[in-house]
């Protein structure tokens, strides 16, 4: 069978991802990608791995310079990647929802004059304002995204929420939940043809380690 | 100056190997009887809009013209060329082939990519509906690939029938049918699993079929091997009777090596009506070239004739010869000759000589130097000086006959 290239995000999935893929029957015992390389061609592993940033490891598949790989649903939804979604690893568990202070309700907050949304996600934002016939601006942020209510930079936010504890902390609270999210197993859309029994091999053995079979 | 988001210059080179590739398609296509056809690079919005998915839709580059008419970029060719041949009266029945080669215009799948324009390159084969057409069409596609210079590809080929069998055996309203055929275009099988579970199909063993459905490719074998996992219905036996068929001529071509069953095959495009078919190369995260039965189109443009074709993707072409055998690299031989005025008619003999030689040659005249000549061919120069005429000839052609 064809040794599959396999793209696993750094930071916060990373670690969980890593517990699953050992616990996969051909995975090395002892192996640990501790190291601060990005790419690991060992022949002890039955994959060569490729670490990316979160955001581009879907971009990484979709372009083929990795056959399959690890991301979140955010990271789908927000780019539109053209990949196979094969496999939900049911790791990184969080909601997309639209979250502002805790004295407005629904109706306050969409029935404001001028709203202004921050965001780490314009895409999915701009979509959901579309379905919803909301006018409002898209503020692009890169994080801390709970600040811009609390300072009266934004009316309300869109971002993942996963304990709610930030919004709490932040005194916000979840005014529409958009969609569930978690980390899913993507694939290339030539991959798939070209190394299809090394691939169908590997969602088997992910799916029977995840217990979704 | 700035370039318009989305469009590129393509350097000499890279237009070189284009060039190429065109050339031996062009001559492959016009060997099996394709004629070349050229269509406007405008098309009205109201034409384009009867056949296009939604999803390419939001993908035209459109604008209002001087008639106040919404008119586009044409976002490939099938479509204009139906229109063509539905609105032709003469040879209303006779078997067309043409071909084309030029560039298409969609906006990128994504708002984080830019690329807008594509080289097209395809063909297709209108009057006719057998079966031997299909496999003509596919085998083309073959010696295409070939032709081209990949070394390492397949075709997988599918038929439309296979997943309309699988929506008229599921029970589902036309609404829901339609959910499901968002769903499995989009290719994500999380949503799939979760869209089955909540409404299950009158035919329980849809959900596992479904479920596979990337992974229901294999040789000949695989039609028998898969037979049961398939609802009966008219659709389903009409469409595996066609693959065997195919498969049987295209073994009698002697190019069952380089295909494929796929019966998960989908089509962005949903003019498709039979078989489809799809190539691709280990070197490109992209098919290379992408084709079927459309029996369907010319009907909606008014006159029903029956269709078959594809279309190469010339730049992803290019880009896996480059990614599959990069030490070949293309030198075209350029000479360029230096001369002082006085030698400006036997120069122009010569070099007129040259060139009918197929060679290519600049000539430079410039004052105040002595007569001399310099030979390149990208890689090596050089250059002969204070020569007398009749030397001069006969060293330049010995130098170009020994390369």
């Amino acid at each position: 069978m064809d040794k599959l290239t396999l793209c696993i995000p750094t930071g916060r999935l990373k670690d969980e991802t890593i517990v699953l893929l050992s616990k996969m029957p051909s995975w090395p015992l002892d192996f640990n990608l501790n190291s601060r390389k990005l790419i690991f061609e060992d022949p002890l592993l039955p994959w060569n791995i490729i670490l990316s940033h979160p955001k581009d490891s879907s971009t990484y598949v979709e372009f083929g310079a990795a056959d399959i790989g690890i991301v979140g649903k955010d990271i789908l939804q927000e780019r539109g990647n053209e990949v196979y979604e094969l496999c939900d690893l049911q790791i990184g568990i969080c909601q997309m929802v639209v979250a502002a202070p805790e004295n407005l309700t629904a109706a306050d907050l969409f029935g404001k004059d001028s709203l202004r949304i921050a965001t780490k996600y314009p895409n999915i934002t701009r979509r959901y304002l579309q379905e919803k016939g909301i006018n409002a601006d898209i503020l692009y942020l890169y994080g801390s995204i709970e600040l811009a209510p609390v300072i009266h930079l934004t009316d309300a936010i869109i971002d993942l929420v996963s304990t709610g504890k930030t919004l709490r902390d932040n005194k916000l609270k979840i005014i529409e939940k958009l969609f569930p999210v978690s980390a899913r197993l993507v694939a290339n859309r030539i991959s798939i043809k070209t190394k299809m029994e090394s691939i169908f091999t590997f969602v088997q053995q992910l799916k029977e380690v995840i217990g979704d079979v | 100056m700035d370039l318009v988001l989305g469009m590129k210059d393509t350097h000499p080179q890279e237009v070189l190997k284009k060039r190429d590739i065109e050339l031996k398609l062009r001559h492959l296509f016009s060997s099996w009887g394709f004629e070349e056809v050229e269509t406007p690079t405008l098309e009205y919005y109201s034409t384009l809009q009867k056949v296009i998915g939604e999803e390419l839709k939001d993908r035209l580059f459109q604008f209002i013209n001087r008639e106040g008419k919404l008119v586009c970029l044409r976002p490939d060719f099938t479509t204009s060329i139906a229109r063509k041949y539905s609105s032709d009266l003469i040879g209303k029945n006779k078997a067309i082939r043409v071909f084309y080669d030029g560039k298409i215009f969609r906006y990128p799948s994504s708002p984080l990519r830019t690329e807008s324009e594509l080289t097209q390159m395809g063909l297709e084969n209108i009057g006719d509906n057998s079966t031997s057409v299909d496999a003509e069409v596919i085998a083309l596609a073959i010696i295409s690939l070939q032709e081209a210079g990949i070394r390492d590809f397949a075709v997988d080929i599918g038929h439309v029938g296979f997943f309309r069998g699988i929506l008229n055996a599921s029970g589902f309203t036309s609404a829901f049918q339609q959910q499901l055929k968002t769903i499995v275009k989009a290719k994500d099988f999380i949503a799939l699993k979760h869209f089955l579970e909540k409404n299950p199909p009158s035919e329980p063993k849809l959900v596992s079929l479904l479920l596979d459905f990337p992974f229901l490719r294999g040789k000949k074998e695989f039609l028998n091997d898969i037979h049961d996992r398939f609802p009966r219905n008219h659709q389903f036996t009409i469409a595996l009777e066609r693959i065997q068929r195919v498969w049987d001529i295209l073994t009698d071509f002697g190019l069952e090596q380089n295909i494929w069953v796929n019966l998960g095959l989908i089509r962005d495009f949903d003019y498709y009506s039979g078989m489809i078919f799809e190539g691709f190369s280990a070197f490109s995260g992209s098919p290379l070239l992408a084709g079927g039965r459309y029996d369907e189109l010319f009907g909606i443009f008014g006159q029903d004739r029956p269709a078959c074709g594809f279309a190469l993707f010339i730049e992803r072409l290019v880009e896996v010869c480059e990614k599959s055998q990069p030490d070949i690299t293309q030198s075209f031989k350029t000479y360029t000759i230096y001369y002082p005025p006085e030698y400006r008619k036997p120069v122009f003999i010569l070099a007129q000589k040259l060139r009918k030689q197929l060679h290519a040659v600049i000539v430079q005249e410039q004052n105040n130097v002595s007569f001399s000549l310099k030979l390149s061919d990208g890689l090596n120069e050089y250059t002969w000086t204070n020569l007398n005429w009749d030397d001069i000839f006969k060293q330049i052609q010995e130098a170009i006959e020994n390369g």
